[in-house]
This record gives structure tokens, C-alpha cells and sequence, in this order.
């Protein structure tokens, strides 16, 4: 029997709580509530000490391995975050005054986009580029462009973090050569390079080369790197685009560390030790709206990479511990209501690409930082009985898919079998009907939602005088050099490419201070590289089956039968994907979606131009083609792509848009002829019925 | 729909030829009617490819394969039809067509056509349209027509029955028996290609090769053509234009005794004998009498009250 008069002891159980949980629910047990994460783990409602009684790393340090409450001891008690902005706009000399404009109201750091002609190797006059340049990025070209960008930024102080894969050597050598020509030298730069090809492979798509080649241009760079720009992160392992590709918090942690692996694998390969890079590794992770999961799957990844590094025997200790950045997800932005994503990325701890967004964006993380008082303690969850279970149960999810990935031969091995391609759009489909059937809850999306949208400033790139801008500036570059040396230079890559010794980072240096070009200098690779070409695979059925029971679902599915009975063949549609722009996950949502519903589906390959699009339409005979957009490539494109069906003979074939269409130019695209545009958070059975109705009105159904 | 215009197909229009294939496909009655009048008007046009089936268990690269062939063949000056057939029949919903994504460089060539075609559902075979279709290819002036389909059911059967050359595509792992390919298949192969004969598998390829190479030396074959068992690599290129050379040897010789048009003559042969027992199937269950008498004569055999023979013959008189 306690003494403590307000407390007993021998009462408080885990038992009684059920007792009166259940009385107070009315007869319902706890167990009722809880919620199987898209992880399949167990969310319970209440966690108490039995949970973590038998858990191996609940009595951690922080600074101390493995790492669960963070590599540093003191963390941000001792020194904030930094903060950066994710930005490029168009041309270099915008891009240049936004990153003027944010240092001097607080910015840390400068993270640049560039456009998807330059992350495909591409100068902006490729013919098969028209649609792409200056879009979702900055387009760089040459040494030109990369000066004006970094214009009056002192390299030697300012860090500046590269989100490049592709064309990841032309790009790195462009930014050390303007460096150098500001009088910084290599040792001096500090930031980071994305470089991390191998999710480009199963998410993004903004390769060049196949695997083997990428991997030994990694390799590479870390070797260079690591002997002449000691403060430089050669790479960003990044979960982000998995996250965004729509895996779960547990396919993200698992593909990610899996990566990870690879490098190192990859570095050794090339002769270095685990000492000499591991400690300059640095991942990315997406932070989703799940509060807890996201907590837990950061603990868990400092944990399980650390486990994984001791593998190959390290001295140094730092070569053991995760450091990361975090980007707030994109997928939970709305284009609905999208004011409610301010206070998303609060919690989430960037918004929509106006300069009014940046700032808010920014002030967020100020305000977290400077007012809340939240980075005074470090790991403040350590010890909590539900974020030391969940960190575990994440871990062992991701274990466990690590594992499968290992049994392959490892991530690169992996990629070509296709396995965590098809995982990952499994789970996006899943995901997709989730919330289609409002089991995700979007606020303004699919519950709460607004009778009227307000437009929302966005900014207009005017690309037809963007690229006149690049065009001309490729010109004056290739009438004032000396041709012969960059002849010279472009032919050593080539040759080093195809196995002679030397280090193509080393190369692409002396090619961009000789004034070659981006384009140029990927294509003396791909000579030897080859370009690589993404299979397609689609999973089929996981979104039906979540609608088997659905009403609205079996009158489609209905409709579609009275439709092959009519005109003795199933309505068929090409989902398409247009010009540079990679992310393919909602493309691929909405082919495994309508496929399930009675559609048949031609998918084209990625990178199309519209002629080749409608090229297909009319040799596979489509009903209709649904072009995906995501990287405000519409404009442009979805009306070269209805032109062209007219000049093939294929008028009867309606185009459909979707994907990231600012409301704002609806009407241009209704003028164009497109029939039907669909904008994110479209449920898919919605989509369907257009479609389906579209088609019929115009075949006479 | 417009009206089928046979001069405008013979001139190369892809428009055309990709209406006709839709016309063929079509589960319509009166589409039927339709597609052979295309057909008849066509046939004098036919006959003039090469055609090649290609069969391969899923993830042995038939696509790549095919890509890597195919424009070797364009660099030959050869037109190039591939038609990719799925023989999956999902239980709901529709087909989910990859193929061009796979083909990428020659699916924008001017003188390859691609048309995959989606799974028939219950009635009919898609392969049997593919016979008609590989026609309308021909009318249209395409040299060499490329049959594809993955070797996990029936149609690869099928597939051998409507081609002049048949091969079965493999991958470098000695050991696993047959990979899931029937021996009925390995049969009917004029070559098996050990594809992904690259990196790591060189060794492994040259293995396997020789490992199918005994064991297709214990089955029969006709007298003028030993199947071969080769290697390539689709991703290298390498390997790839042999097979076409092998196919022109075999061409050759099949032409010189004649056995070439034999198996033409018998396909076209066993085609129309397979459409007679089809198409009186149909009729007997479109005819409301045998309907009606069947589940009384059937009721009878079982009582041992007639002989099967005589019930059989029963039914067919009411046509």
C-alpha cells in the first residue's frame, strides 16, 4: 500500500487504464484506436513504461554513438539549424538577387534549383529541350552563367548547397571555376552537391547515364573532392523524393541508408578509405505531416546508419554520424486553400515559389528558432515511452527492407531487378486511394473544402525570352574561345570516359575553365556512357482494390462495359509525360488507377517531345492522351502536343491535363483544345468519369 | 469511322494502318464483317516478311532485346513492324502497355510502327488477331514483322504457330532447369538467345549456352535446321546483329527445300481448321435449340440412356 495520498502506486496499471478506457469509451477497448500506420506499425493510444522496458537504446547520449539523440552533444541548444531556401528562377541573374536578397534578411546558406534542361545534360539550344528551359530552375549553360549567379556572393564564406545529379560534373566544376575566377580557392568552398543518383533511378528520373557509369562518376568526385575541398559534402543522400514519390516513412528510411551503403561501397571501389569521405556524407530527409513517425524515423536513421558504417571498420567517429537536412514536403502542400500551407510547413518546419512565400517560409523557421524557446533541449523526446517504441518499431521496419535490398547485391543491383521502383509506387497507389477515399484527411482537399478559391500570386516565367536569353549568350561563349583546346579537352573526357586513367571531375574543370558547355561536356560521356532508358513497371491493383466496394467505382466500371460493347474495345487511353520534366509518380498513380477501373493504358516513354507523343497516340489508336505536368512545362507543351495530333490525322483523339496547372491558365488550355484539366487532389474516380464522359461525347457514345 | 482505303495503307499512312489493326482487334460482331473485307482487300499484298516471334519469361529482356534488334534492322534498310501481345486476362479492369517505354530510340523512328495490344478479356484469342494484324503490317510494306510475348501461358504457342522464325530468349543462369520456359516451347524453337550476356554474366552466359545446347541436341529436329543456341547482350549490342545473320541462314535454307512455304502453308492450313472449330463453338451457342437441347442430352449420356456419339451428332443437326 502507498503512503502518497494522491498516487497509488499498485492501482496505476496498465490493466486498470484499459478497465477504465473501456468504460469511458462505452464499451469499446483501447485497442480499437489504434491506427496501422501505411507502415503497418501499431500506433497505440497510450505507451508506458513496459514498452520500453526490454528496447536496447533507450539510455543514449547525444553526441555519443549510436547517435539516436544526435550527433552533436549539445545540438541546436548549442547552434540553431541553418537555414536555406530551395530557389532558382529562371536566369542567373534572378536567382542571384533572390540569394543577395535572402542573405541580407537572415539566409544562411544558398540552395540552387536548376532548370531541367541543365539536370539532363542539355544546353538550352537542344532541340529536345524547347519546352524545358528556365523551368522549375535556374538554366546554366556555361562559365557565363555560373559567374552571374554567384556574382558579389563571397564563396569562401557563403555555403552553397547544389541540387544536382544529372549533369552533376559540368555543374560542380562550373561552380569550383567560378570560384576560382572570384579568387576562392577549392579548399576554402564549402555546401553541398546532391549527387545521389540512385534514388534519381527509382523516383525523380533526372539521370543521364545508366547506373555503372554514374556510380564511377560518384567515385570520382568523392576522390577529387576529398583530397582538394576538404569542407565540401560531396553528396546528399536524399529520402526527400522518395517521400515525395509517395513511400512511406519506412521505404524512405530503408532506400535512403540503402543508398548510403552504396556510396561507401562505390568510394572504397575507387581506393579510399572510410575515414577519408564518410565523415563529408549527408542525407536529406522529406518531413511529412506525420508528427510522431517523422520524429521516430529520424532517430531511428541516425541509429541504423551508424549500425551500417561499422560494417567497414571505422576510426574516426564522425564517420559514423548521420548529419542531415530536412526539407518540408511538398506532397502536403495543397493548391487548394493554400493559405492552410503556412500552417503546414510549421509544423513541418518553404511554401509556393513566390518572393511573399519565401519570406513567410523563412520567418517560420526564424520564429521556431529565436522565439519558441524549442531548440533549448536536446532530443527533448528521449525517454518518452511512445517515441522510444515507435523509434524502434520504424528501425526494425526498415531493417527488415534493408535487408531485401543487401539479399539483391545492394541498391545498384536492386534498381536494375526494379524491386524498390515497384515498392515505392505500390505504396504511392496505396497512398493515392487513401485519400481519394478521405482516410488521409487534407484539410481544404478532400474535407473542409472552400466553395471559392481565391487566385494566389505565382510567378510567371516568361520562357520563349529566357531561352533567347541563353541562346545568345551560348552563342557569344562559342564565337570567342579557342575551339581547338576545347576540341582537345572534350576528346580526353571521352577517352577517359571509356577507361583510360584519370578523374573526370579533374577533366570537367579544365573543360569549363576552357569555356565548354554543360551539353558539351556531358556529351563527350554519353560517347562513351550511353543515355539511359527507364523500363516501365506498374503495379496493378492496389488502388481498385480499396474501391471494390465503392458505388460510384462499379458505375464506372459499369459504364466501361456498356462502352466495349458499344464501340468492341476498351477505352483507352496514353498517359504521357512531356519534355524534361522527370516526376512520373502521379503519371503512374492514375495509369494504375485507371487501369483498374476498365481503361487500357499505353504509357510513353519518359522525356517525349509532343510530336513523338502523338506519334504514339495515333499508332496505338488511343481514345484519348492524358499529358502529366508537374514542372510548368503545360503551357508550352499540352498545345504543341494538340497541334500535332491535327497534323498526324488524329483530331478525334482528346488531350487531357493534368498535374500542376495554376488555375490561372485553365482557360489557355481549355482554348488550346485540351477537354478536361485535372489539378492535385483530383479524386481519381472524378477523373475517371470525365474522362469517360469526354471520350464518349466525342465518339459518339 | 472513316472508310478503309487500301491505297492510302499501301502508302505507309500510320493513321490508316493503326484504324485497320483497331478494326481487326474490335470484339463487335459487325467489326468482324468489316475486318475481313480490310483482309480481303489486302491479301494480295501479303506474304512478302519476314516473321519473327519472340517469347521470353518476364524480365529476360525481350523489349530491350528488341529494341537493339530492331534498329539494326532499320540500319539494314528494313522496315519494321513489332506487334506486342499481352495475354494477361486481369480479372477486372484493363491492360497496363509499357512497351514503347521500353523502345524508346525506335519507337521514334520513322520506319518502325509499334502497336501493343491489350489483353481480349474472355472472348477470343489476341493472339489470333495478331495473325490478322501481322497481314495489315504486310499490305502496309512493312519487311519484318516482330511478334512478341511473354512465355508464361498459351499465346507463345500460339506464336510459333504464325511465324517463320521462332526464338525463345533465356537468361545466363545455367542451373535453373529451363527457367520456366515448357520443353513444348523449347520444341518449337528455332534458336534460343542467352540474353544479358554482359558484366558479370559473360562466364555465367557462356555456360548456360552450352547447357541448353546439349539438351536442345536431344530433341528433334527437321532436316534442314539444327536451332541454334546463341548468346547476346541487348544493352552492348553485342551478339545482336547475329541473330539476324542466323535468321537470314535460316532463311535461306528453309527457302531452298521449300520448307520455308511449307510452314506457311500448313499454318494458314491449321488457322482455318482452329476457325472452324471456333466459329462452330459460336454458332452452337448462338443457336437456341442445341442450347435448349443440351442439358437434356447431356442429363441422357450420364444416365447411360445414349452414347456420347449420338448426343454429339443430335446437337449438330440443329444447325
Amino acid at each position: 500500500m502507498s503512503d502518497d495520498p494522491i498516487y497509488d502506486k499498485d492501482a496505476a496499471t496498465p490493466d486498470s487504464w484499459a478497465a477504465l478506457a473501456t468504460k469511458q469509451m462505452k464499451g469499446l477497448a483501447p485497442d480499437e484506436l489504434t491506427w496501422i500506420t501505411p507502415e503497418e506499425i501499431r500506433l497505440r493510444c497510450l505507451y508506458t513504461a513496459e514498452d520500453i522496458a526490454d528496447l536496447p537504446y533507450t539510455n543514449t547520449m547525444p553526441g555519443m554513438s549510436p547517435y539516436i539523440r544526435g550527433p552533436q552533444a549539445t545540438m541546436y541548444a548549442g547552434r540553431p539549424w541553418t537555414i536555406r531556401q530551395y530557389a532558382g528562377f529562371s536566369t542567373a541573374e534572378e536567382s542571384n538577387a533572390f540569394y543577395r536578397k535572402a542573405l541580407a534578411a537572415g539566409g544562411q546558406g544558398i540552395s540552387v534549383a536548376f532548370d531541367l534542361a541543365t539536370h539532363r545534360g542539355y544546353d538550352s539550344d537542344h532541340p529536345r529541350v524547347a519546352g524545358d528551359v528556365g523551368k522549375a530552375g535556374v538554366a546554366v549553360d556555361s562559365i557565363e552563367d555560373m559567374k552571374i549567379l554567384f556574382d558579389g556572393i563571397p564563396l569562401d564564406k557563403v555555403s552553397v548547397s547544389m541540387t544536382m545529379n544529372g549533369a552533376v560534373l559540368p555543374v560542380l566544376a562550373g561552380y569550383i571555376v567560378a570560384a576560382e575566377e572570384q579568387g576562392v580557392g577549392q579548399e576554402q568552398l564549402s555546401g553541398t552537391i546532391q549527387n545521389d543518383i540512385l534514388k534519381e533511378f527509382m523516383v525523380r528520373n533526372t539521370y543521364i547515364y545508366p547506373p555503372a557509369p554514374s556510380m564511377r562518376i560518384i567515385g570520382d568526385i568523392i576522390a577529387y573532392c576529398s583530397e582538394h575541398m576538404p569542407r565540401f559534402n560531396t553528396i546528399s543522400i536524399s529520402g526527400y523524393h522518395i517521400q515525395e514519390a509517395g513511400a512511406n516513412a519506412a521505404l524512405e528510411l530503408a532506400y535512403t541508408l540503402a543508398d548510403g551503403k552504396e556510396y561507401i561501397r562505390t568510394a572504397i571501389a575507387a581506393g579510399l578509405d572510410i575515414d577519408q569521405f564518410a565523415p563529408r556524407l549527408s542525407f536529406f530527409w522529406g518531413i511529412g505531416m506525420n508528427f510522431y513517425l517523422e520524429i521516430a524515423k529520424m532517430r531511428a536513421a541516425r541509429m541504423l546508419w551508424a549500425r551500417i558504417v561499422s560494417e567497414f571498420n571505422p576510426q574516426n567517429p564522425k564517420s559514423s554520424m548521420l548529419r542531415t537536412h530536412s526539407q518540408t514536403s511538398g506532397w502536403s502542400l495543397t493548391e487548394q486553400d493554400p493559405y492552410n500551407n503556412v500552417v503546414r510547413t510549421t509544423i513541418e518546419a518553404i511554401a509556393l515559389p513566390s518572393e511573399f512565400a519565401a519570406r513567410i517560409a523563412r520567418n517560420t523557421q526564424l520564429i521556431i528558432q529565436e522565439e519558441t524557446g524549442i531548440t533549448q533541449v536536446v532530443d527533448p523526446w528521449g525517454g518518452s515511452y511512445m517515441m522510444e517504441s515507435l523509434t524502434n518499431d520504424i528501425a526494425d521496419k526498415a531493417w527488415e527492407l534493408i535487408e531485401e535490398v543487401e539479399n539483391e547485391g545492394g541498391m545498384a543491383k536492386a534498381i536494375e531487378s526494379g524491386l524498390p521502383k515497384l515498392r515505392i509506387e505500390e505504396a504511392a497507389a496505396a497512398k493515392q486511394a487513401r485519400i481519394d477515399r478521405g482516410e488521409d484527411v487534407i484539410v481544404g482537399v478532400n474535407k473542409y473544402k472552400l466553395n471559392h478559391e481565391d487566385e494566389v500570386e505565382i510567378l510567371e516565367i516568361e520562357t520563349e525570352a529566357v531561352r533567347e536569353a541563353q541562346l545568345k549568350r551560348l552563342a557569344e561563349i562559342r564565337a570567342t574561345r579557342d575551339q581547338a583546346s576545347v576540341d582537345d579537352i572534350l576528346t580526353q573526357i571521352t577517352r577517359v570516359a571509356g577507361g583510360e586513367e584519370g578523374n573526370l571531375l579533374a577533366l570537367s574543370i579544365e573543360a569549363i575553365r576552357r569555356r565548354a558547355t554543360v551539353g558539351e561536356i556531358s556529351d563527350a560521356m554519353e560517347k562513351e556512357f550511353g543515355r539511359f532508358k527507364a523500363s516501365a513497371q506498374t503495379v496493378s491493383g492496389v488502388y481498385g482494390a480499396a474501391f471494390s466496394e465503392d458505388q460510384g467505382w462499379k458505375e464506372i466500371a459499369g459504364d466501361i462495359d456498356a462502352f466495349v460493347e458499344k464501340h468492341g474495345r476498351r477505352p483507352r487511353m496514353l498517359v504521357c509525360k512531356m519534355g524534361q520534366d522527370g516526376h512520373d509518380r502521379g503519371a503512374k498513380v492514375v495509369a494504375t488507377a485507371f487501369a483498374d477501373v476498365g481503361f487500357d493504358i499505353d504509357l510513353s516513354p519518359m522525356f517525349s517531345t509532343p510530336e513523338e507523343v502523338a506519334r504514339q497516340a495515333i499508332e496505338n489508336d488511343v481514345h484519348a492522351v492524358g499529358a502529366s505536368s508537374l514542372a510548368a512545362g503545360h503551357k508550352t507543351l499540352v498545345p504543341q502536343l494538340v497541334e500535332q495530333l491535327k497534323k498526324q490525322g488524329g483530331e478525334d483523339i482528346i488531350v487531357i491535363a493534368g498535374g500542376v496547372i495554376p488555375r490561372q491558365d485553365y482557360d489557355v488550355l481549355y482554348d488550346a483544345g485540351v477537354k478536361c484539366i485535372f489539378g492535385p487532389g483530383t479524386p481519381i474516380p472524378q477523373s475517371a468519369r470525365e474522362v469517360l464522359n469526354a471520350i464518349n461525347q466525342i465518339q459518339g457514345g | 469511322m472513316a472508310e478503309f482505303d487500301l491505297a492510302v495503307l499501301r502508302d505507309g499512312n500510320r493513321r490508316a494502318l493503326a484504324k485497320a489493326i483497331t478494326v481487326v482487334e474490335s470484339s463487335r460482331d459487325d467489326d468482324r464483317d468489316r475486318a475481313q473485307a480490310i483482309l480481303e482487300q489486302c491479301l494480295p499484298h501479303t506474304g512478302n516478311s519476314i516473321r519473327v516471334g519472340i517469347t521470353g519469361i518476364p524480365g529476360v529482356g525481350k523489349s530491350t532485346f528488341i529494341e537493339a534488334f530492331g534498329l539494326h534492322l532499320l540500319a539494314q534498310g528494313k522496315r519494321v513492324a513489332v506487334l506486342a501481345v499481352d495475354p494477361s486476362s486481369p480479372i477486372a479492369g484493363g491492360s497496363i502497355l509499357g512497351d514503347k517505354t521500353r523502345m524508346e530510340e525506335l519507337s521514334r523512328r520513322q520506319e518502325a510502327f509499334i502497336r501493343p495490344s491489350p489483353a481480349a478479356g474472355a472472348l477470343g484469342g489476341v493472339a489470333q488477331k495478331t495473325r490478322e494484324t501481322m497481314l495489315l503490317c504486310e499490305a502496309a510494306g512493312y519487311d519484318v514483322i516482330l511478334v512478341e510475348t511473354v512465355g508464361v501461358g498459351q499465346s507463345e504457342y500460339q506464336v510459333a504457330g504464325m511465324v517463320d522464325f521462332f526464338m525463345v530468349l533465356m537468361l545466363p543462369n545455367a542451373g535453373d532447369e529451363l527457367q520456366g520456359i515448357k520443353k513444348g516451347i523449347m520444341e518449337l524453337a528455332d534458336a534460343l538467345v542467352i540474353n544479358k550476356a554482359d558484366g558479370d554474366s559473360l562466364n555465367l552466359a557462356e555456360q548456360t549456352r552450352r547447357h541448353y545446347k546439349a539438351a536442345m541436341g536431344l530433341l528433334r529436329h527437321a532436316p534442314h535446321w539444327e536451332p541454334r543456341v546463341t548468346t547476346c547482350s541487348s544493352i552492348e549490342g553485342r551478339g545482336v546483329t547475329d541473330v539476324w545473320s542466323m535468321i537470314g541462314e535460316f532463311e535461306q535454307a528453309a527457302r531452298e527445300c521449300g520448307a520455308f512455304s511449307a510452314r506457311r502453308d500448313n499454318q494458314a492450313r491449321d488457322w482455318m481448321h482452329q476457325l472452324i472449330g471456333e466459329m462452330l463453338k459460336a454458332r452452337l451457342r448462338n443457336n437456341p435449340e442445341a442450347q435448349r437441347l443440351l442439358p437434356e442430352l447431356e442429363a441422357r449420356v450420364l444416365a447411360r440412356e445414349l452414347t456420347p456419339y449420338t448426343a454429339a451428332c443430335r446437337v449438330l443437326d440443329c444447325l
